[in-house]
């Protein structure tokens, strides 16, 4: 299907000489951490994506936990880089300025069967060394919890769960990135891939090619059909499992304080209830197996069915505070574990498959893993001494205290004209946003970066205010615009003029 | 400095509040987030405007102008593009934040204020509606400033959910400005708009209204553009009905769901809500349970007439003077309580610390009614009917009588009898 | 063939039916009747839209017809109403075109056009 997607162009071939070291396939947060690590030596890399924007996909729609590491099977991968991913996003947050709230899990139990569960989920977190976790009595757990549900009589509590903003990893990674040099291309469907003696040739929309020594596919739920173009038999394939969430207003803030798990299941982590970093609550996922796991749409049942068990959880959600719905489609393989792997047929092709979660939580343990140990760069290239591993943190100007906030406008007034009501963004923000090494001049890139749009009224305010800035900034006409992708154009026509 | 009373908001709402306030000699300062007073009736260029105060049948725009006229003719003080992000109360004092580009951040003090922020629309997450979540699936109101403002048309085949007049409107809109409009589902056996406007927006241009039906899948192609919509017949129970299924290829879904009061600011004050109109409860003097602090216009209820909006907010404006002048004493009040075939009431409380003749309780029925009395008790007491024919849920009713003769102790309960 | 007409003149919105031989049913009441006689013979609407302008800060402005006009011309209308460029500051009421289709009626701004002063 992904192949046909654009038969209707004007096929042109636009060669290019330039020999990439590594062309990274997929721009989630997977790829762009990977880009980045490379960054620590002297090669040139190339990162390909098919999408307007990086963190597009899983990456996109996910409930955001950083995860203790708490329950995948001791000695797997996944256990071993989520403990370790978790660790990083503390360094994270000081150098690449990651947002992080420390918010700490429970997973409950309702009965004496579940306790006995509790017990053993406790053991695994011991063996997989999650550094601090201990069980407690419902009445302990509710002083900070309020609302737990009344049915819960003891909980297992991880300290090291928090929650990051999965967008702002993949940015900051991805920016930071292009900082040290490397290139980034969106709009690129990877379309065709072969290898000629020692080079990687890598088609992109059927019209152009780029060339590489060695070939990283981070391509999320796609990882299957990229390994397929290149590799007779692939050794995993991708069952696409569907979550469905409910987000829950900024203005319930407080409902939940930790994020709270039932029992996992083999189904996975089960409905959850998230505080996120904005203040949003999110209530899922579900997990449902697809057919088509490029497409993740919503379903009454499944939204019914998160609604029913996040019941469990807590007492009173108000879901008369619901601000919207959302779907994303973990790329869950029938490999047991994360395939971090060089290819047994191409040398030089380096599989990141079945990366489901805890995928966002191990990103950046991922990407420290591939390069050091699965690919052993540092025996290849030498280290670049010029690499610089710092990233400012983006201002967040609503939440300045009141003295930082007038500080700043006395430099940049612009931070006093709100734009965006429900979330206070303000017009600096929104420049910024659409100016930088991964500037965007579309709206949803714009509300990924700055969250406008994001809140109580869905942008029916702000996205008028958006279209008029992005016109004028980048000097197009209104009729230009795109929502996400090219094709997504806001508007069909301008009235009274004659086309 | 502090301002005696700060209207926040220049829509309808804080154009008669303040007009209101300042003709009782009032110190009385006016913000408004945008370039421009006049709020949403800017962008409803349609007529059918001002029949009630007027006379006269205005467009939206020249119904605020004549507002904005007699507004600056009486020098009232006022901030454009200038956005109140928070409201606090300290001892006696109101705390205003606002930020703009030219102020920074400011605090202004007030002894009162009166919120006429008005409402936003519900969006696509505030229902469930099934299926992907391509570009395309706009708000009516969001269209409508595109196109009636800015010049932009958002589709060319649209279909409409929802028959609020919002959505009625822009049917006829964008089919005049060469989309074609497909048709128009309502979830409801009756439509939530004027008559006037199913005449006159969709007979007159045969566009299709079906009632009892509600989308119930939603398509996009490989751009995440949409493709096609499925709309079905529901039940009694609003249950989709299998086999009633009919597809629709179209670029754009207008959705006309619903209007909600905007009240942000409120979000720092412990204050009643109502869950029905979803705003703050209020006394007749359209004040919240924070004494000064007044309401009024669609950020306390969602209107169908600008003209009850301006009367209602003239009330308010009135009332926040009166609270000025001390006028107010005890606070002595009963709870207004919906009953039967009543969806809500506001006022929700009556207070006799406020010396009013008249007590006006707006309200909504919640179904469609041929012949009703409407009967308010106190206790086992009637004391005020009235007859009414054709009483619908789309359009707001309003009565009033003098409350002097009224127990003190006792709540009122306001029933729709069916006759 | 039967024709359905909604009656607008009150809230009760009567479904008026009118057979070919001219016979009216459905209506309560006398007005309905005039109504839907007037509908058959003579329908009638106020037109309300917008117009361009030369400024980039009001790309459009709101216009109507002063009265209401044959039902049959809107699409006309718009076509003439369509051509129409505001270049100069105008009053709220003042004509953008005399005469429309020879109907007797104007076409008239519902909207003050005057430029915001630049600071
Ligand atoms: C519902 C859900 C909830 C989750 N919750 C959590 C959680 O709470 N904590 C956690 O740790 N993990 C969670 N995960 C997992 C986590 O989101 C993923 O592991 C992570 O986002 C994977 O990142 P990625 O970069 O591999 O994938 P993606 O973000 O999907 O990136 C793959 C990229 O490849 C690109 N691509 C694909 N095909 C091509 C092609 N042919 N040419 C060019 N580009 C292509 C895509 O456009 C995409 O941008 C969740 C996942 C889901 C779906
Ligand atoms: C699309 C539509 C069609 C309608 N059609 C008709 C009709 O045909 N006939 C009829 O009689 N009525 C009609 N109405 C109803 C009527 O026009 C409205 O009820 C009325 O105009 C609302 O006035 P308002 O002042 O309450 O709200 P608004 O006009 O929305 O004004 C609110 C103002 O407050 C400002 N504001 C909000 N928050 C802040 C803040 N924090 N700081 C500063 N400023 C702020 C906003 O910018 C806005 O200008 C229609 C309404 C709509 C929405
Ligand atoms: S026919 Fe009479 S009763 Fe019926 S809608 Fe018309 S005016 Fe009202």
């Amino acid at each position: 299907m992904l192949k046909t997607f654009f038969y209707s162009f004007l096929i042109y071939w636009k060669g290019t000489d330039k020999l990439y070291d590594y062309i990274i396939i997929g721009a989630g947060v997977i790829g762009s951490n990977i880009a980045r690590e490379l960054c620590r030596y002297q090669t040139k890399v190339l990162v390909l994506d098919k999408e307007n924007d990086v963190a597009n996909v899983q990456s996109l729609a996910n409930s955001a936990i950083v995860h203790s590491g708490h329950n995948p099977e001791p000695g797997s991968l996944k256990a071993r880089l989520s403990v370790w991913g978790n660790l990083l996003y503390e360094q994270m947050e000081e150098e690449l300025g990651i947002p992080l709230l420390k918010t700490g899990a429970y997973v409950v139990a309702h009965n004496h069967h579940e306790e006995q569960e509790l017990d053993k989920l406790a053991e695994l977190a011991r063996i997989n060394q999650v550094p601090e976790f201990s069980i407690l009595n419902y009445e302990e757990a509710l002083l900070d919890e309020p609302n737990l549900s009344k049915t819960v009589t003891k909980v297992l509590s991880l300290p090291t769960t928090k929650v990051t903003y999965p967008w702002e990893v993949a940015f900051a990674a991805m920016e930071n990135a292009i900082k040290n040099g490397v290139e980034f291309r969106k709009n690129a469907l990877v379309t065709k891939i072969r290898k000629v003696g020692n080079v990687f040739y890598v088609t992109v929309n059927n019209n152009q090619e780029y060339q590489s020594k060695y070939l990283i596919n981070a391509a999320g739920v796609a990882s299957d059909d990229i390994a397929g173009m290149i590799e007779k038999k692939v050794p995993y394939t991708i069952k696409g499992r569907k979550g469905e969430y409910f987000v829950l207003d900024k203005r319930v803030k407080g409902f939940v304080n930790h994020v709270l798990y039932p029992l996992p299941t083999e189904l996975g982590k089960g409905v959850l209830i998230t505080p996120q970093f904005h203040g949003e609550i999110l209530l899922g996922p579900n997990s449902l197996e697809v057919k088509d796991k490029y497409h993740p749409t919503t379903s009454y049942e499944g939204l019914t069915y998160v609604k029913e068990n996040a019941a469990l959880l807590a007492d009173n959600i108000p879901i008369n505070q619901i601000i919207r719905s959302f779907a994303g489609i973990r790329s869950t393989s029938d490999y047991d574990d994360f395939y971090i792997k060089e290819s047994l047929e191409v040398k030089g092709f380096y599989h990141l498959g079945g990366i489901d979660s805890p995928g966002l939580t191990a990103c950046f343990a991922i990407a420290k893993y591939l390069v050091e140990e699965v690919m052993n760069v540092g025996e290849i290239y030498s280290i670049d001494p010029n690499f610089d591993p710092l990233r400012k943190k983006k201002v967040l100007f609503n939440r300045l205290s009141l003295t930082e906030k007038k500080d700043l406008l006395l430099k940049e007034p612009l931070y006093g004209n709100i734009i965006c009501k429900c979330e206070k963004i303000t017009e600096k923000e929104i420049l910024d946003a659409m100016h930088g090494p991964l500037g965007s001049n579309t709206i949803k890139g714009i509300k990924k970066r700055t969250r406008a749009g994001a809140g109580l009224c869905q942008g029916g305010y702000c996205e008028e205010k958006i279209i008029k800035m992005i016109a004028k900034e980048f000097n197009i006409s209104p009729l230009e615009i795109a929502y996400d992708k090219e094709e997504t154009k806001l508007f069909v026509a301008e009235t009274k003029v004659k086309p | 400095m502090i301002k005696e009373i700060v209207v926040i908001g220049g829509g309808a709402s804080g154009l008669a509040a303040a007009i209101a306030a300042k003709k009782k000699n009032k110190d009385v300062l006016l913000i408004e987030r945008e370039a421009e007073l006049g709020g949403i009736l800017n962008q409803c260029i349609h007529n059918g405007f001002g029949l009630e105060v007027f006379k006269e049948e205005y467009t939206g725009p020249e119904y605020a102008y004549k507002f904005i006229e007699e507004f600056n003719s009486l020098d009232i003080e006022y901030l454009l593009n200038a956005t109140v992000i928070k409201l606090d109360k300290v001892d006696d004092i109101f705390i205003i934040t606002l930020s703009s580009e030219k102020l920074g951040l400011s605090e202004i003090k007030a002894k009162a204020v009166v919120i006429s922020s008005g409402c936003y629309e519900r969006t696509r997450g505030q229902i469930t509606m099934p299926g992907d979540r391509p570009r395309g699936v706009i708000t009516a109101g969001s269209a409508q400033r595109y196109l009636n403002i800015n010049g932009f048309l958002v589709g060319k085949k649209v279909f409409i959910l929802g028959s609020g007049d919002i959505g009625l409107i822009m049917a006829r809109r964008m089919h005049l400005e060469g989309a074609e409009v497909l048709g128009v589902a309502e979830i409801m056996p009756y439509s939530n708009g004027l008559n006037r406007n199913i005449v006159q927006c969709l007979n007159d241009f045969d566009i299709p209204l079906y009632l009892s039906h509600t989308v119930t899948n939603v398509e996009s192609d490989e751009f995440k553009r949409l493709k096609a919509i499925t709309i079905q017949e529901v039940d009694s129970r609003f249950n989709p009905i299998k086999g009633t299924e009919k597809h629709f290829s179209v670029d754009t879904l207008l959705l006309s769901i619903g209007l909600i009061p905007d009240i942000t600011l409120l979000d720092d004050f412990d204050i009643d809500v109502d869950p029905k109109t979803k705003s703050a409860k209020i006394n007749q003097a359209y004040e919240t349970t924070v004494n000064g602090l007044f309401i009024c216009g669609n950020s306390l209820q969602v209107h169908d007439l600008v003209d009850n909006v301006s009367k209602e907010s003239s009330r308010a404006g009135t009332s926040a003077a009166d609270y000025i002048d001390g006028l107010v004493t005890s606070r002595q009040k009963i709870k207004i309580i919906p009953k039967e075939n009543i969806l809500y009431v506001a006022p929700q409380y009556l207070d006799f610390g406020w010396s009013f003749k008249e007590l006006i309780i707006s309200f909504r029925s919640s179904k469609k009614l041929e012949k009703a009395a409407i009967k308010i008790y106190q206790g086992e007491k009637l004391v005020y009917q009235k007859r009414r024919t054709f009483i619908v849920p789309a359009e707001m009713e309003q009565v009033s009588f003098p409350y002097s003769e009224l127990s003190k102790d006792e709540d009122l309960r306001v029933e729709l009898e069916e006759l | 063939m039967t024709k359905e007409f909604i009656c607008i003149v009150c809230p009760r919105g009567c479904h008026v039916l009118v057979d070919d031989a001219g016979n009216i049913s459905g209506n309560q009441c006398k007005r309905g009747e005039t109504y839907v006689k007037n509908e058959m013979t003579n329908p009638k609407r106020v037109v309300t839209t917008t117009v361009r302008t030369v400024f980039e800060e009001i790309p459009r402005a709101s216009v109507k017809t002063l009265e209401a006009i044959p039902k049959g011309l809107i699409y006309q209308a718009m076509d003439l109403i369509n051509q129409v460029v505001i270049t100069k500051e105008m009053k709220i009421g003042e004509v953008v075109i005399e005469n429309i289709l020879n109907t007797g009626v104007n076409v008239v701004l519902t909207k003050e056009i005057k430029r915001k002063e630049v600071k």
